[in-house]
């Protein structure tokens, strides 16, 4: 009797080990996130740029995680597929999609207007604010978020187009620069490394 | 009641042994790291042949940037000395990771990509690894080398440069890994090989279960001196 109560602690013991390890690595192991992390000391830069609704800092936005996205209206490819995918990232948060904010930013300050910034980024997400600028403004806040941007010709039917970076930069609810999402990244990846950031 | 202490005795082991870890991997550091700092800017610069380099082109290498002007003196602040030793030696240290060095002058008015040939030519800069370039437009070269990259230089009304030496480590995602602008015991020379060899350990182990390790080590600030 004795050593059967022996062996049932023991085995209690054992389970209860294994359970603490399994919750020890759930709650301390790091977090991997899909973006490329950076651990900035300094807050993101501070810009005051236009959107059809009057001025728009980035510092308006503390408290939210936000997401930068350099693009223009005359796009063909690669901005419309992005801000589907965030579209699709912005579902998938479901209630936490309030937390976060989209703000695309115009290298195009040319014929980008805020208020077809407003009707262009509306279409995707009725959150999502579009700014625009000087190009001194402009490439300020670009050069700054390590966004290249240079006109080239397109086709009669196109006019001009932007090369630029597609990236994603975002910014996490205190105003640091948090992560970086490659072109192409999966909204379930952004997804979930933005609601990491939203609770934690 | 013997067995029950046992397993109170266990949880406690547990725990310690925990704790013990993770105070040995921050004391004895066993993996090293250099820190994530901040973005690198975004350029569009001509290079010694008058061809555009942007920073969308260095995307996937490591690049060293540093600044100058060729009308600088001698051996300009030990920037030249320090590169041709960089040359010599980062992409041994570097293997098959991608590897540049690109050097903005601060004075476009006179450092023509003809001048900056001239002047690579000359101090045995290997084009492959190499690169000299500036912006001609001073406000943009402002914008990028004092606002983007942190450097101080001043063009002032006669024409003469006030340069401090400064290079700035970026890795293959774009982002600042490293900046030398103080002398320190170690020269800087010394400490960008030394971060170069830390830079080339992460990214040739930054794939599996060793990525994790490096994430503690970011996590714990565990940085290379």
């Amino acid at each position: 009797m004795r050593n059967l109560s022996r062996g049932l602690w023991l085995g209690v013991g054992a389970v209860l080990l294994i359970v603490l390890g399994w919750w020890a690595w759930d709650r301390f192991r790091p977090y991997a996130f899909h973006g490329t992390v950076l651990q900035s000391a300094e807050p993101a830069f501070d810009f005051e740029l236009q959107s059809a609704d009057g001025p728009v800092r980035l510092s308006d936005f503390r408290g939210k995680v936000v997401l930068l996205y350099f693009g223009y209206t005359f796009c063909p490819d690669v901005c419309p597929t992005t801000l589907f995918e965030v579209q699709r990232t912005m579902e998938l948060l479901g209630d936490d999609a309030d937390q976060v904010q989209l703000i695309m930013i115009s290298v195009d300050p040319a014929r980008d207007t805020p208020e077809r910034l407003k009707e262009y980024v509306q279409y995707f997400h009725p959150s999502f604010i579009g700014v625009t600028g000087s190009e001194d403004a402009i490439a300020e806040v670009a050069t700054h978020y390590g966004i290249y941007y240079q006109k080239h010709e397109g086709t009669p039917a196109t006019g001009y187009l932007v090369d630029h970076t597609a990236t994603i930069t975002v910014i996490d609810r205190k105003g640091y620069v948090k992560l970086v999402f490659p072109y192409g990244t999966p909204a379930e990846d952004m997804a979930a490394d933005l609601a990491y950031l939203i609770r934690h | 009641m013997k067995a029950y202490r046992w397993v109170v005795r266990g949880v406690y082991a547990f725990f310690g042994v925990v704790i013990v870890a993770v105070v040995a991997f921050k004391v004895f550091q066993p993996v090293q790291v250099l820190p994530r700092v901040r973005l690198a800017p975004g350029f569009i610069l001509v290079d010694q042949d008058g061809q555009p380099v942007t920073n969308e082109d260095m995307r996937g290498k490591v690049v060293l940037y540093a600044f100058f002007y060729t009308r600088c003196p001698g051996d300009c602040y030990g920037v030249i000395s320090t590169l041709q030793a960089v040359q010599a030696q980062g992409p041994r240290i570097m293997g098959d990771i991608p590897f540049r060095i690109v050097l903005i002058s601060v004075d476009p008015a006179h450092d023509t990509p003809e001048v900056l040939r001239a002047y690579a030519q000359r101090v045995g800069a290997r084009p492959e690894v190499w690169i000299f370039a500036t912006q001609p437009d001073p406000k943009r070269l402002k914008m990028l080398v004092g606002g983007g990259f942190n450097a101080y230089y001043d063009i002032q009304p006669d024409g003469s440069v006030r340069l401090d030496p400064h290079y700035v480590l970026v890795d293959g995602w774009g982002i600042v890994r490293g900046e030398y602008k103080y002398e320190t015991l170690a020269s800087t020379q010394e400490r960008i090989l030394r971060h170069l060899g830390v830079l080339a350990e992460e990214i040739r182990n930054s794939q599996g279960s060793a990525k994790l390790a490096y994430e503690a080590a970011h996590f714990f600030l565990c940085y290379a001196p």
